[in-house]
């Protein structure tokens, strides 16, 4: 690994700070969706910003998907951006789950709805464990139906060389829903959050 | 000066707008902005419910938006894109706008005042009229630039590249639907003979006039297109031969009789046509049955212009003689 990289400690505390903020987001998203929210272990990974468009591609080679952006930033130089992609075929799922009728709204705004939901109870959830909070931008669309997922991604210039990937898989039961979100934190946040972390390891 | 002193002449001078309401949506505040553009004052509307004060809101829409910000402890957002506006407010651009209402983004977010007991939601309004407007506009280029592509320059009828996509689509759909569909290829008679005698520009007014005329012969699901120099093609969906026969000779007819005045001088024209119905049985390919229109009116050319002819089925060859 190199100079980004974290230590064991280090690596281990992050790990328990996300299984604890995706329990409190599971519990608050389940109340509030009326249904169980199955969640798997996230996985954390640092990452080469020139791999992703190619992983996403492997991901979402055969599925139409949709992929929404939002971006975070707190105290202390925390900051990046939530990915959260749906394959479209679970797109018409999100209504019934978020109790709007049939028309009442477009695809788009559903899509960003849920997404925020799910990246906002998250990540409020893992900044309040750091004595952090969040300020997040508006979600945005930044590909669906027609366009390719991975194209997208090529034609986003990426600041940065390597980021921190959390991945994390949602999985509503009673919806049959599904979608995964990431984290992608850049270079320098990276950096920021390992101050984070050696201090809540001093702590203990 | 204290910091908490300074924040309220800067909300009093923020160009976006701030309301805050309580978790039954009465209203706690609203900044100078939203008094000004809202036409109310604080003191009149304190206490009243969101929905009264705004008759026009989506209510159902808004209060599921609010409740999932009361019950997650997270913001949630709207956008000018998916809706143009939640509170119908005039914008900063009455004059050089052409929307009517302030096209906004929208953050509601839980409000932590350390004091209140009592949630509270601030809900931030920005304006995004210019950025609405500019899509507008942005739109508006699209679909202007989309219409040229699709037509030639002069004549204005479709171009070559843009009437073959609607023949291809056109037979696609007559394989389909199982639907008639016949194509009339016609070309201007001696036309070198009109460029040497009125010059280029006269023949390019012969152009643009007759494909005026002719577009006006015909129905609107005919499709005119320019498909090189002084040929044309119409593509008749739902069209037999027979029909389409009857098409081109009134097309024939009323182009000879038709005089253009061009520098006081007037210019007759004549057409040659040819006519084929789309076979599906042998047309595989759009070529085919261009290319059998073609050969129908190179016999209209060999057997005397000024006149139509319809592809005979089984011919392979083009006329070796004329009549």
């Amino acid at each position: 690994m190199n100079k980004l990289g974290f230590s064991e400690e280090q690596r281990d505390c992050l790990q328990e700070i996300i299984n604890v903020a995706m329990g409190l987001a599971s519990d608050k998203l389940a109340r509030f969706l009326n249904t169980f929210v199955h969640l798997q272990v996230p996985s954390i990974a640092l990452v080469g910003a020139m791999h992703i468009p190619e992983e996403f591609e492997n991901r979402y080679q055969d599925a139409e998907a949709a992929l929404v952006s939002q971006g975070f930033f707190g105290d202390e130089g925390v900051r990046g951006e939530a990915i959260v992609l749906y394959q479209m075929e679970n797109a018409h799922k999100i209504s019934a789950l978020l109790g709007y009728e049939p028309g009442d709204v477009s695809e788009i705004e559903m899509l960003t709805d849920i997404s925020s939901i799910l990246t906002t109870t998250f990540l409020n959830g893992l900044a309040s464990q750091i004595e952090n909070s969040l300020s997040y931008s508006a979600p945005r669309i930044l590909s669906s139906r027609h366009g390719n997922v991975a194209d997208v991604l090529k034609n986003t210039s990426f600041h940065w060389e390597h980021a921190l990937k959390v991945d994390i898989s949602y999985q509503l039961i009673d919806h049959s829903f599904n979608c995964d979100m990431i984290l992608l934190i850049p270079g320098e946040a990276v950096t920021n959050i390992k101050h984070i972390l050696d201090r809540i390891l001093e702590a203990y | 000066m204290s910091h908490a002193m300074l924040s309220s002449p800067v909300l009093a001078q923020l160009n976006s707008g701030v309301i805050v309401v309580d978790d039954e949506y009465n209203i706690h505040y609203l900044n100078t902005f939203i008094e000004r553009h809202g036409n109310l004052q604080l003191a009149e509307v304190a206490g009243k419910s969101l929905f009264s004060v705004f008759a026009d809101l989506p209510e159902a829409w808004l209060k599921r938006k609010l409740m999932s910000v009361l019950d997650l402890k997270t913001p949630a957002f709207s956008s000018w894109e998916q809706r143009q506006y939640i509170f119908k407010l005039p914008h900063l651009r009455p004059i050089t706008s052409s929307s009517q209402y302030m096209a906004q983004n929208c953050t509601m977010l839980p409000l932590d005042t350390g004091v209140h007991e009592q949630p509270l939601i601030c809900i931030l309004i920005e304006d995004a009229t210019d950025a609405f407007v500019y899509q507008q506009h942005l739109s508006r280029t699209l679909i202007e630039l989309e219409k040229a592509n699709r037509q030639d320059g002069l004549t204005k009828v479709q171009n070559r590249r843009y009437w073959e996509e609607q023949l291809k689509q056109e037979i696609h759909r007559a394989q389909r639907y199982q639907h008639s569909l016949s194509l009339i290829l016609f070309d201007l008679d001696k036309f070198k003979d009109l460029n040497d005698k009125y010059g280029h520009l006269g023949g390019d007014f012969v152009l643009v006039e007759l494909s005026s005329f002719i577009g006006s012969l015909l129905r609107d699901s005919d499709l005119l297109g320019r498909y090189g120099g002084e040929e044309f093609g119409i593509i008749l969906p739902d069209t037999g031969l027979e029909g389409a026969e009857e098409v081109a000779e009134r097309i024939c007819r009323a182009v000879a009789d038709y005089p253009m005045l061009f520098n006081q001088q007037t210019i007759r024209a004549t057409l040659s046509i040819g006519v084929a119905e789309f076979e599906p049985k042998q047309h595989f390919l759009h070529d085919d049955l261009i290319r059998c229109a073609d050969m129908a009116l190179y016999n209209a050319k060999r057997s005397g212009r000024n006149r139509v002819c319809c592809y005979q089925a089984g011919e392979t060859d083009y006329h070796k003689k004329a009549n």
